[in-house]
This record gives C-alpha cells, structure tokens and sequence, in this order.
C-alpha cells in the first residue's frame, strides 16, 4: 500500500466536521486568483441546480499561491440562488482549500483531492481547471450524472475546439491512446473529469505519486489507467473550452515532451494491456452536442517550415538513428518540397510517432533529448495540416482527424514488431 | 697453484651462491606470472561475457564509444576492446608484482613508482570517459535545443560547445596524469582564452559585417513572420 499523503491538522479536523460527501469538485490551482471565482461560482451553482438533494464539498488544492487564490475559494459564494434557480438547494456546499503537499505538480494536487474523496467517502469526484472562463454549471452536471447515475467510472471531456487548436492531442495523444487501448475517448488530456469514488481510490492505490505523474503526467495517466484497467468510461460534450491565456514564454518542446514522455511511458507500464488489441470502438457520449463560436487562430505556417528545414539541416544524424533509412529518406525528400507542396503523408507520420516510441522503449537516447528532437518533425505535421486544412469547416478538419486515428490502426503490428524485436 | 684455482673458483662460487639465493624469487616470479596470465584471461573472459549480457555494445553504441573507436580505427566490439585493456591492465600489474618478487632494489623502487602512478591512471581515464559523455549529452542537448529555438547556426554552436568541452577535458587529463603540468595549463590557457579573445575580435571587429549579416536575417525573418502563432498545442 502506497503511503497516504499528509494533509494538513485542520484540513482533517475539517473533513471530520463534514463527515462524509456525495460528490467531491476539485480544484488544483496556483495563483489563480483571477479566475478561480467564476469556476467556483459555476460548481457550486452546479451542485445546487442539478443535485440539490447530494452533499458536495469543493476541494482547491493549492500549489501555494501567492495571489490570495486560497482566500478568494474561501470568500466566493451565490448571495442569492433564487435569482439563478427556481428551487432551493436543501443540502449545504462545504468548501476546503489547503495548500497541498508533495512534489510541486497538477498531479500532487490531485493525490490530494483524490485523499479527501477517500475520506469522506464520496461517490462520484470532478476536477476542473482553475483559469476556466467557459465552465458552466451544467458542466457539473455532465461529468457527475455519468458516474451517479449511470454506473460509470471515468468521464473525459469533449470540447469543441477550433480546428487548429489541440494539435498535440489531435495528432498525437488521440490517435495514439485509441489505437493502443481501443477506447475512442476524444479528449484524453482535456484536463475537466469525472470519475467515481472508487476509481479515486485505486488511483490512490498506485505507485506514481514520487514521479513525474505528479509533476505534469497526471491527465494522461488518469485516462490510461482508467482504460488500462477496464472501468466503465465514458465523455461528456461540454461546449467550448477557453481558459486564461498560457504562458506566451511555455516553450512547445517542452509542452510536447511532458505530453509525450508521459504517454511513452504508460505504454511501457501497459504493454502486456494494448499489445493483442485491435481496432477501436466508440465510448459513450452524454450531452447535448452543438455549434460553438470559437475565436479566429493566427498562425504562420512559413515559420513552422522553416523549423521543420533547421530540424531536418541540424538533427540529421539523431533522425535518421531514430526512424532508420527509409523513413528518414521520406523525411529528407519533404525538406525539398516548398511551402505550397508541403504536405506530410500520415502514413509517414505515424511511422514517426511508432519509431519515437520505440526509441523511447530502447532507451536510444536520454528521453528528454529524444522527445524534444521530435519538435520540428511536429511542427512540420501540425504545418502541413494547416495548410490542408484552412479551407476546411470543422467538421472536415475532425475527418482527417480520423483517417488519421485509422492510420494508426491500421499500422500497429508495425509498433508491436518493432517493439518485441 | 691452489690459490690461482680459488682465485678463479671464488668468484664463480659467489656467483652460484647468488644465483641460489636468486632461484626461488625466479621461481617466484614466473609462477606470479604464469597464474596471473591465467588470471588475467579468466577475468577477461568473464568481463565480456557479463558485458554482453547487460548489452554493454548497445548502450556503447548510443553513448557514441562505438563511433569514437571506429574514428580510432578500432574495430573490435566495445566489450571486447574493453576486455582486452583490463586484459593487458591486468598483465601489467602482474608483471610488476612479478618483478617485484625479484627482490632487486632497482626494480623495486620502479615497481613502487609504478603503483604510485596508477591510481593518477584510473582517475584520467574515469575523467577521459565521463567526459566524453557529458560533453555529448551537453551538445547535443544545445544542438536540439538551438534548432528548436529556430537558431539558424545551432550546429555550429553545439560542435563549437563540444570542442571547447572536449579541450578542457583533455587539459584535465594531461594535467592528472601530471604530462608536462607546466605546460598543458599554459596551452589550455592560451588555447581557451585564444579562442575566446578570437571571437571577440572576430565579432567585435572583424566579423561586424558578418555579425550584422546574422542579425539582420534573424530580424528579417521575425518581422517577416509577422503574424504570432496563436495555437493551443495541448
């Protein structure tokens, strides 16, 4: 058994007040001040709108803030429900906010959340982000009644995003997930799910919590093992997700290693689990599915080759070492097409992204290095999607998205040959 | 006519009294010799047997040794290059140990320099290869950091990155195997600041056309990309 995380003196006076919960929101935050108010304002309407009759308590987990996030979840509260409702919640809305213990991480914040659950014995937990400012209260409701009502475990999100946003999970993360677990869940690291107390705990039972699942791994890791483990796992359509504006400084190639670094290693941990499946099948989706506005993406696709050409000048011998001949070859020949022709063959790229795992699995080289080298191979894909897909509406972006997904498929006994060899 | 016989057997007694004393140590010598041969090889042996096992060529291979032999146009596997220099370590120090059993002041004292010496061995030769795989892991860790950055001469700055880490290695190693310790730090002074005062030269004064080349491209292209990328990756 994996030691409990210590929380805090009072935070556990504070649970035994409460004694037990029916439904555990958590919020991971870290100088969220700004925003935090909304996303509480919208749990607790949530709560009160859709499951009047359950107890709730929101739980922030606080990476210590130093903007007053904690004081802001502790002062926010609905004045007045009955401007908003048009019926009384009978059971309170609790609220714990307590910095968070653990190496400093989404993933410690949610070990955290998930503890508490465990202690107050709840039957259905949500995590959402801190920066939302598109949560509404039928979110709660979304991610909840699943887990309550209709006997599921885990429910991912499914947003509709503009065509270009998402890219690592679009041309990474999705289709690898479904490919190797046979589970089409489209958002694999929205960062909003449900999941049931009993899942809490088994996640609770793992050993991850000193690695960098704590650290940044925490999204990926929920879902896989969610799936790996064979509990019930649905989605929930949620709308649009817009959030705080990242970090302009947050540099691509690390975003793309903890992504990617994260999956790579989950696929060691359940290799015995994707090897003998094959295909995919749908999970069930819960909500109402419509159109969402979504602001217009700037990008500029002449700089994204231009990365892709210095990747290609500078990276040769790590490339060609990782994909072999062949591919590499392929490879070299897109470096000589202009901007207009550039089109990256998926057959080619998920070939890259088998050869990178397998690289990855081989340990060819120190995994920080390894994943970020894959950065101008991405970003020529994500260009060269772009590119086809500009005049595209979104519906057309989403099936190439799934010829994609059906590449992958269709190319995994070349993932597990490489793999065993 | 006696004293002429003793006169010519004396010394030849001597030298048989010696050769007496002498014998065993001989003796000595050639059994250290012979079980320390056999020694050696068994170790040897052994060596490459539990290299393979742990795939010792392979982690070579991506460590880059394999690459560094092949330039020394060393064509043997890594595990066996390496069991044949613990092979002829091995030999080496069972000569010493050998010829120490002589018992002849001469060799003595150069069987104790020997042995003062070795540990200076093991420690440049611990420094030679941890060496040359950090200055690896830096530069190429540099190389995909710069070409992700977009840098246009980021592999010239990682090999630029490698070559001063690599003669400072090679300092350090001249200078613990105490090779004209005078002179390696003056080399290496002259070397690492000669370099250091050339590309200040070069870009102060010489290379200010070229160095404003390199600027002006790198700003041109960033007024020339214009539009800010705006997509959410994750």
């Amino acid at each position: 058994m994996i030691n409990a995380v210590a929380l805090r003196a009072e935070v556990h006076d504070q649970i035994k007040k409460i004694g037990y919960a029916d439904i555990v929101v958590g919020i991971p935050s870290f100088n969220n001040a700004k925003t935090i108010g909304h996303v509480v304002r919208a749990i607790q309407v949530g709560l009160a709108k859709y499951f009047p009759r359950n107890k709730a308590v929101i739980v922030n987990s606080d990476g210590g803030s130093s903007d007053g996030t904690i004081g802001m979840v502790q002062n926010t509260s609905i004045e007045d429900f009955d401007a908003i409702l048009l019926h009384r919640r009978v059971e309170p809305i609790s609220k714990i906010a307590f910095p968070y213990a653990g190496i400093p991480g989404k993933g410690s914040a949610f070990r955290s959340i998930f503890e508490v659950a465990k202690m107050l014995d709840a039957k259905a937990c949500v995590v959402v982000d801190s920066d939302l400012r598109s949560i509404t209260p039928e979110w709660i409701e979304l991610l909840v009644k699943p887990v309550l009502e209709g006997g599921f475990d885990y429910v991912a999100p499914l947003y509709h995003r503009h065509k270009f946003d998402g890219t690592i999970t679009n041309s990474i993360v999705y289709p690898l997930t479904r490919t190797l677990y046979g589970r089409r869940v489209r958002q694999p690291i929205g960062g909003d799910f449900g999941f049931s107390g009993k899942l809490a705990q088994f996640y609770l039972t793992q050993d991850v919590w000193e690695s960098d699942v704590a650290r940044f791994g925490i999204d990926i890791w929920m879902t896989t093992t969610a799936m790996a483990n064979g509990f019930k796992v649905a989605q929930s359509f949620l709308g649009a997700k817009i959030h705080d504006a990242k970090d302009p400084g947050a540099d691509l190639s690390s975003m793309l290693y903890q992504v990617v670094s994260a999956t790579f290693e989950l696929m060691e941990h359940h290799a015995d689990t994707w090897m003998p499946i094959r295909g995919s099948e749908p999970v069930t989706t819960f909500g109402f599915e419509y159109t969402v506005g979504l602001e217009h993406v700037n990008v500029n696709t002449a700089r994204m080759l231009n990365l892709f050409r210095e990747g290609l000048n500078n990276l040769r011998e790590i490339w060609l070492d990782i994909l072999g001949a062949g591919d590499f070859r392929e490879v070299e020949r897109l470096g000589t097409l202009s901007d207009a022709e550039f089109e990256f063959p998926l057959s080619l790229w998920v070939r890259v992204i088998y050869d990178y795992a397998i690289a990855f699995h081989k340990r060819k080289l120190p995994v920080e290095h390894l994943i970020k080298s894959l950065t101008p191979l991405y970003v020529g894909k994500t260009a060269s999607f772009i590119l086809m897909a500009e005049s595209m509406n979104a519906v057309e972006a989403e099936a190439e998205i799934e010829k994609l997904c059906v590449e992958f498929e269709s190319s995994k006994d070349y993932l597990i040959n490489s793999w065993k060899k | 006519m006696t004293d002429f016989l003793s006169l010519i057997l004396e010394p030849l007694q001597e030298v048989f009294l010696t050769f007496k004393i002498f014998l065993p140590n001989l003796l000595a010598m050639l059994v250290i010799m012979i079980l320390g041969v056999i020694l050696a090889r068994i170790i040897r042996f052994m060596l490459v047997k539990s290299l393979t096992a742990i795939n010792f060529d392979s982690w070579s291979d991506r460590m880059g040794f394999t690459t560094l032999m092949r330039k020394g146009d060393l064509w043997a596997k890594p595990s066996a290059m390496l069991g044949s220099v613990v092979l002829w370590l091995l030999i080496t120090v069972t000569l010493m140990i050998g010829l120490s059993a002589l018992k002849i002041p001469t060799i003595d004292s150069l069987v104790e320099q020997f042995f003062g010496y070795l540990p200076r061995v093991f420690s440049a030769v611990l420094i030679l290869i941890i060496g040359y795989v950090l200055a690896g892991f830096i530069s190429r860790g540099v190389l995909i950091a710069a070409v992700n950055s977009g840098y246009h001469y980021a592999k010239l700055l990682a090999e630029a990155i490698r070559t001063l880490l690599t003669v400072l290695i090679l300092a350090m190693v001249m200078e613990q195997l105490q090779i004209a310790p005078s002179i390696v730090l003056a080399a290496f002074s002259i070397i690492f600041g000669g370099i250091v005062v050339a590309l200040s030269i070069s870009f102060g004064v010489g290379g200010i056309d070229a160095a404003k080349r390199m600027i002006e491209r790198e700003s041109a292209e960033n007024c020339a990309a214009g539009v800010k990328d705006e997509i959410e990756h994750i």
